[in-house]
């Protein structure tokens, strides 16, 4: 299994080779050659799984499926793309005497660290081992959101490092009670926490303790993606961090917690109606997006705009999931990698912006078509894809959402109890509706927002003083394909995406 | 002398009656320097249990869990901790969210909704540790709480710290430990959490000349 | 009859003889720890002594409350005695009252203690009083929850019946947390109550920190000497209470005059080691400001609420 080795290889040791190494250019070739080496072992695992289905490897310790691999698509794409990125962005920073050049490989073996925990966080077996390893992103970060050392961003560091780390130890306690559980149904101690292992018993396990641990489990990796009310550190974080890490955090980093939260659901689905999860999954979905799409409305800051959508689209891919269902839960998955593109477009282009403008207000930026035309066209092609309009896929998977949605209605039916308190009766199909509506209404003020906010931005006269040109660099290859991807994803799903969608779907839906 | 597993199970929860006590006192403790001494002697015991786990029921693993925890959390954490109060130079916290007599009626109240959360599943647990979950689940809100209740930049870290035994107690008395894989990453998690934050406790008294987390206001909406 | 008749005198003698001893100890461990040499600890019995021959002085504005409240101060905290058992688990005044009558027995001397603060018409006395009465109103509560935390897990109200089973290693043990917390819980309130150091210094008589002394200033002579005995009769009363309680051990459980022997040396023993921590708290901890002290006291209560909770819940 040499492919998983270099899976976990790669990064480590182009981690530890930063350290040693102080020159530019020889730190983004080590990225860019362990990013493809990621890439193609990636290319290797999805053939291997595709054609012999999931397995494990290095004793037990890892196992890929459908899910699991997908999700190593969207670590290796977006991560791919952001080295790229992170070739002109780095360079003009050191060039401008933000970042010393002495501390560019501590952000480089950072960068590395963080890639390393989320692969681990995707590809291991053990839950236990999963906790580790998303705790592990957290501590990779923290230095790199407050990598510019200004009081705003180590104020954003601090929050976040703190939140999220008290979040995450409530996962562990969940973690705990779902080893609780299976203590008393597997005999072998070592394997308890396996997923290969769970899955098989899941159905024996018992469902007080595994409702207890999946509620301890949404919160804790639910503040890692940023649901609402959990969500306060995302903001902060996103504005202070270098926009390539933003791109991580925001395209990356949200989809593997999102996975680690699935792939408890699985096994606690297997005990527990169905309606359990998929109530508490569609709640915090609600939530986040209503909120945010308020804070989208008001906002003025770009930055924030941006993160803000980014807890909005959580929102959808959470209520994608809740809902379930077939339908429900492609839409979902499609959502995650829809959004993973198109979010980390849009930081790209905030980064150039600001780079460009020294700014963070929207309204001190105007004219960015003028100054910096391919910025100024990520700017709008993003912007367009997280409003999911048509010609872009997230328009594709968000209406599958709230097809399902509609449909469907949530499962666990808030309003409508039989044996909690409230009893308000209203009919299913009522339900049904008035989730619909709050879904659309809050789906187009944030596009209301967003679309606003960014034209406003693109058009009309830069500021005196503002350089009114941009040459071509290396930063723009990733931004091109990525709306190209998003393009056409949205009329033709190549076959191997489309395979590791739909059986990643039939592992995550149990009837 | 041979130790019966009824014994063993009363030893077991008094070691944990204590943890909850020491919790207690960290609460009501003002001085930053005496909220470290109490996060040490409360790993202290936490050291106590665990050995006492693994000696009545012959896990071997436990062991290493006890002395990993003896090393890291009695001896290493609490060192790092005083050197970062001594950098910091700030001896006690004047002010607080929550008074002393409220904060620990409302940890009293957290501990009472703890034991009504584990009540349902305690039943299923091992007869040795049976009350450690609870209390071990009410240690967690209280360090939960800490975190929340006060200001300064180390007590909310010696919070996180306290949540993090609530857990390992969790673990130890509702599984009889995890996987050693599993726990090793924790250990190795919560070490580096807590040298993170103590550069970062540094990092905010420079740039806020500060530790107080209510200074941090420069972000908002 | 004649043999409860023995047991009230001998209770007595040991209570009498022995508190000057507990407050002439902690004296002595707390000038051991400060590097003095310290006096000896039988320097209370001489102080005693000398305070019954001296004529006392009474304020001319003093009514009749203070010359009483010596003497009253002196029965009940005596008659608290009595329904603690000491060297033998059963105490002499079983009949008499249980647990809750040694609470009341007690606050009925603070009582009086705190009118005659009042009554001498002194400012100190006074401001003692108000202070007295808040300590008093704080730990009262945190003393009764720990209590009745210690009365359930043992199925009752009598300290006979509580130490002889405990003694016996009859189901009391088989929770130890419940009496956990009301130990910690209920030493906090015998520090608060003896008047020790975080709350109160027996040992200064600044116009800022003290609260006991303050109330007693006007007396002297015989007055003061009773009043002082009172005061390390207290303390005796919470040891004892403490010591048996939670380690009943060696404690004679039947009027055989060899265990009675043993179990009043084992009792000697148990009483000086608390003695000695309590000197040694004296030296370790600050005073508390006046407004910290509902802090200390806070915790009290909180914790006897939890020894509550907690036999509640282990018991379901």
């Amino acid at each position: 299994m040499i492919e998983v080795a270099a899976l976990v290889a790669a990064p480590l040791f182009a981690g530890g080779l930063s350290l040693t190494v102080h020159r530019s250019a020889l730190l983004h070739a080590i990225n860019l050659m362990s990013m493809a080496i990621l890439v193609t072992a990636e290319i290797m695992i999805t053939r291997t799984m595709l054609k012999d289905g999931p397995f494990t490897a290095l004793e037990q310790l890892v196992y890929l499926d459908a899910l699991s691999t997908f999700i190593l698509f969207i670590i290796g794409t977006v991560g791919l793309a952001c080295s790229f990125y992170m070739r002109s962005y780095l360079d003009e920073q050191v060039a401008r005497g933000v970042i010393a050049p002495t501390r560019l490989n501590l952000f480089f073996f950072l960068f590395h660290m963080f890639l390393l925990a989320m692969i681990v966080a995707t590809i291991a077996n053990s839950v236990g081992v999963q906790w580790v390893a998303i705790e592990a992103t957290t501590l990779a970060t923290t230095f790199l959101i407050a990598f510019w050392r200004r009081r705003e961003s180590l104020e954003a560091g601090w929050k976040y490092l703190i939140l999220c780390s008290v979040g995450i130890s409530l996962a562990l306690f969940g973690v705990v009670l779902l080893y609780y559980s299976s203590l008393h149904v597997l005999s072998d101690v070592g394997q308890a926490l396996n997923v290969t292992q769970l899955l098989t018993v899941a159905d024996r396990l018992n469902p007080h303790v595994l409702k207890l641990a999946f509620i301890f489990i949404l919160v804790g990796y639910g503040t890692k993606v940023g649901l609402v009310p959990m969500h306060s550190w995302l903001p902060d974080a996103y504005t202070e961090a270098p926009a390539p890490v933003v791109a991580m955090l925001a395209g990356v980093l949200e989809v593997v917690s999102v996975y680690a939260i699935l792939r408890m659901r699985v096994i606690v689905d297997h005990a527990v109606p169905f309606a359990f999860t998929g109530g508490l999954l569609a709640l915090l979905g609600f939530a986040s997006l209503v909120t945010a799409a308020f804070f989208i409305l008001i906002q003025h800051n770009y930055k924030r705009l941006f993160a803000y959508s980014s807890i909005e689209h959580m929102g959808i891919a959470m209520i994608g999931f809740g809902v379930g269902g077939a339908l429900g839960t492609f839409g979902g998955l499609f959502h995650l990698l829809n959004h993973a593109f198109a979010k980390s477009m849009a930081f790209f282009a905030a980064g150039n912006i600001h780079r460009r403008f020294h700014t963070v207000e929207i309204g001190q930026v105007q004219g960015v078509s003028t100054a910096q035309p391919w910025t100024a066209m990520a700017l709008m092609i993003s912007g367009l894809a997280l409003s999911a309009l048509p010609p872009f896929s997230s328009f594709a998977s968000e209406v599958q959402v709230v097809t399902a949605l509609a449909s469907q209605g949530v499962p666990g039916m808030w309003f409508t109890s039989t044996e909690g308190m409230v009893t308000i009766a209203l009919s299913d199909q009522f339900e049904r509706l008035a989730l619909t509506a709050v879904f659309l209404m809050s789906v187009a003020l944030a596009f209301g927002g967003l679309i606003y906010r960014i034209t406003g931005m693109v058009w009309g006269t830069p500021t005196e003083g503002v350089l009114r040109q941009e040459t071509w660099s290396l930063g723009h290859l990733p931004v091109i394909l990525l709306a190209g991807a998003l393009v056409v994803f949205s009329v033709f799903l190549p076959p191997p995406i489309r395979q590791l969608l739909e059986q990643a779907t039939t592992i995550l839906v149990i009837q | 002398m041979q130790i019966l597993p009824y014994n063993g199970a009363q030893l077991v929860d008094l070691c944990s009656a204590l943890l909850l006590l020491t919790c207690f006192a960290i609460v009501a403790q003002r001085r930053l320097s005496s909220c470290v001494d109490l996060f040490a002697l409360q790993s202290a015991f936490l050291v106590v249990t665990a050995a006492l786990v693994a000696y009545l029921t012959g896990n071997q693993h436990l062991y290493i869990a006890a002395a990993l925890t003896a090393v890291i959390k009695v001896i290493i954490i609490p060192l790092v901790l005083k050197k970062v109060i001594d950098r910091l130079n700030v001896k006690r916290e004047l002010v607080m969210y929550v008074n002393v007599p409220t904060g620990l009626l409302i940890c009293g109240g957290l501990v009472m909704l703890a034991f009504f959360i584990a009540q349902p599943i305690i039943p299923f647990g091992f007869l040795l540790t049976r009350d450690s979950l609870a209390i071990a689940l009410g240690i967690v809100l209280i360090g939960f709480f800490t975190m929340i209740a006060r200001q300064k930049a180390v007590t909310q870290l010696v919070g996180f710290l306290v949540l993090e035994n609530g857990l390992f107690l969790a673990a130890t008395a509702a599984t009889y430990g995890m996987p050693l894989i599993v726990e090793l990453g924790v250990f190795f998690d919560v070490l580096i959490a807590t040298l993170i934050a103590g550069i970062y406790t540094n990092r905010l008294q420079d740039a806020f000349d500060n530790v107080d987390t209510n200074r941090l206001t420069v972000l908002k909406e | 009859m004649l043999q409860a008749v023995i047991l009230v005198v001998a209770q007595v003698m040991v209570l009498l003889a022995v508190s000057p001893f507990l407050v002439g100890l902690i004296r002595k461990v707390k000038a051991r720890l400060q590097l003095r040499r310290g006096a000896s600890v039988f320097q209370p019995y001489a102080d005693l002594a000398k305070l019954f021959q001296k004529q006392p002085v009474i304020s001319t504005t003093a009514s009749w409350v203070f010359t009483a409240t010596p003497y009253i101060v002196f029965a009940s905290t005596l008659s608290a005695g009595l329904l603690v058992p000491t060297f033998i688990s059963q105490t002499p005044m079983n009949f008499a009252g249980n647990i809750i009558a040694l609470v009341y027995l007690l606050a009925l001397g603070t009582f009086f203690l705190i009118l005659a603060g009042l009554d001498a018409g002194s400012a100190f006395g006074g401001m003692g009083s108000s202070r007295e009465a808040i300590v008093a109103s704080l730990t009262e509560p945190a003393m009764i929850l720990s209590i009745f935390a210690i009365a359930l897990t043992n199925g009752s109200t009598s300290l006979s019946t509580i130490v002889q089973k405990t003694a016996l290693l009859e189901g009391a043990v088989a929770d130890p947390s419940p009496h956990l917390m009301a130990l910690a819980a209920l030493f906090i309130v015998a520090l608060a109550e003896t008047g020790r150091v975080p709350v109160d210094n027996p040992a200064t008589h600044l116009e800022l920190t003290m609260i006991h002394e303050a109330m007693v200033l006007e007396y002297s002579g015989r007055y003061l000497a009773l009043l002082e005995w009172a005061a390390g009769l207290k303390l005796a009363v919470f040891l004892s209470l403490i010591a048996n309680i939670f380690a009943p051990w060696g404690i004679a459980t039947t009027p055989a005059p060899a265990a009675m022997m043993v179990g009043f040396l084992i009792y000697l023993v148990k009483i000086a080691v608390l003695a000695v921590v309590i000197g040694i708290i004296e030296c370790m901890f600050a005073k508390l400001r006046l407004f910290r002290v509902t802090d200390l006291l806070g915790v009290a209560f909180i914790l006897g609420l939890l020894g509550l909770l907690f036999f509640y819940i282990l018991r379901s």
